[in-house]
């Protein structure tokens, strides 16, 4: 699993690529701290090469939302796959986030 | 600035120099008398639209002793030397600031004065209220002014239009500003009174949805609210959670609102009836989905969701109805359509849709 932060014009974007499980989810977590550090900003979860999402991932995405609610910034989870859009549905999550297309 | 510049005898001198000697003491009670405010009115839950303080500026002392200095024995006399004024959004809540400053401080009733009472019944004009109030520890007194928003502007408008100045307003103007002050009280009250209505309808709806006469509670914005402070979904979230031993995170369900609209409620009794109806049929889905997964995670609007998904399966709506309640909930994409057309796959062998 791997996770690239990349900052302009004020958004933070982080690309996630690989299995959101919970093997990796603290390590996960610790990489996407900064966002929670500046969740004042706009947060893009950039979705493209993410090809599975555990209860875990959803924590920390959940995690990030928090922080930007409190903070006033904004999370974007860009470009989830089918399989991952069918998990946040279930759960009852898929309302809770903007989810765009790129 | 010495006193020099200032046209003052010894006596007014004298005061002046005890204003200059008690002046970071003044400026202390401005920051305590206005945090003693803000506590008490946080307490309360009122809300008010500012509270301002001041220290009289050394100039405008002077030019009050200039003019009137032999009315003053002491410094002690003139009670506006630390002034306050608290401004309302509603005429109501001026008495409630009123109630509020009494019960903090010393209030010198002989000093007081409620202008809004001074008026004769065919004048109209600047309406305030003000105390002059006493501190412990601190021997001198001070104003608090208390006014609404509305007052304020109009005294504002009025004091810009000089009558201060010394120049003699012609006649017509005075009467538009005593129009305006006519008209300013009228809207005063009205925001007091649609204020007072609104409250009392949420209290009957309140009072309805407690006794369970849900029926007769039509369905908005602010019903749905008080309907939800009932938890209506939590039984279903608890029967869901249970499944998986899963977390539930509690989540905002007032987006539900337009789904439950869609649904073609109209009443909290037809939301009651749905959960009654659809509950054993959400639950069904719920177990498909996340029963054979690890998800120990759900959402609080995972109840709702499926309720609706089940009453529209269950009436016949398919794959159109779906997407319309998803277009609603997350907000019109592509992506609704294949959702729907996922949900219609998974739900065709539970057993509520061959019933």
């Amino acid at each position: 699993m791997e996770v690239k932060i990349i900052e302009k014009d004020n958004v933070l974007t982080a690309q996630l690529t690989g299995r959101l499980d919970t093997a990796v989810s603290q390590e996960v977590s610790a990489a996407l701290q900064p966002l929670v550090d500046q969740a004042d900003k706009t947060l893009v979860l950039d979705c493209k090469e993410l090809s599975y999402i555990s209860s875990s991932g959803l924590r920390i995405f959940l995690t990030i939302r928090k922080a930007a609610a409190a903070k006033g910034g904004k999370v974007i989870i860009r470009d989830i796959n089918n399989e991952i859009r069918q998990v946040f549905m279930m759960t009852g999550f898929l309302n809770l986030f903007e989810i765009q297309e790129s | 600035m010495s006193n020099n510049t200032y046209n003052l005898d010894a006596h007014c001198q004298a005061i002046l120099e005890e204003y200059r000697e008690h002046l970071p003491e003044f400026e202390k009670v401005v920051t305590t008398v206005k945090a003693s405010l803000e506590k008490v009115f946080a307490e309360a839950g009122l809300v008010v639209a500012s509270i301002e303080g001041r220290v009289k500026t050394e100039g405008s002392l002077a030019g009050k002793l200039e003019l009137k200095g032999a009315k003053y024995a002491t410094l002690a006399d003139i009670t506006d030397i630390v002034g306050l004024r608290v401004i309302t959004f509603y005429i109501d809540d001026v008495d409630k600031v009123a109630s509020a400053v009494d019960r903090l401080f010393d209030v010198d009733w002989e000093n007081s004065v409620d202008k809004r009472k001074a008026h004769e019944i065919d004048s109209f004009g600047y309406m305030s209220l003000h105390y002059i109030c006493r501190k412990k520890g601190f021997p001198y007194r001070f104003e608090v002014q208390m006014r609404t928003v509305l007052q304020h502007a109009w005294a504002n408008m009025n004091h810009d239009t000089g009558y201060k100045s010394g120049v003699e307003i012609p006649r017509e103007y005075l009467r538009n500003l005593s129009r305006l002050a006519g008209m300013l009280e009228l809207v005063d009250e009205q925001f007091s009174s649609i204020r007072t209505e609104l409250t009392d309808y949420r209290r009957r709806v309140q009072a309805l949805v407690a006794s369970g006469n849900l029926n007769d509670v039509l369905l908005d914005a602010d019903t749905f609210r008080s309907y939800l402070q009932l938890r209506p979904f939590d039984k279903l979230n608890r029967r869901i959670a249970a499944v998986n031993q899963a977390e539930i995170q509690e989540v905002n369900l007032m987006p539900y609102l337009e789904a439950f609209k869609l649904m073609r409620c109209q009443t909290l009794g037809d939301i009651d009836r749905l959960i009654k109806e659809y509950s054993e049929p959400a639950y069904q889905i719920a177990t498909y989905q996340i029963g054979l997964t690890d998800l120990d995670i759900i959402s609080s609007s995972l109840a709702p969701q499926d309720i609706c998904i089940a009453g529209i399966l269950i009436k016949g709506a398919g794959k159109l109805g779906l997407k319309m309640l998803f277009d609603i909930l997350n907000g019109e994409s592509d992506s609704n359509e294949m959702m729907a057309e996922f949900l219609l796959e998974q739900t065709r062998d539970l057993p509520f849709m061959n019933q």
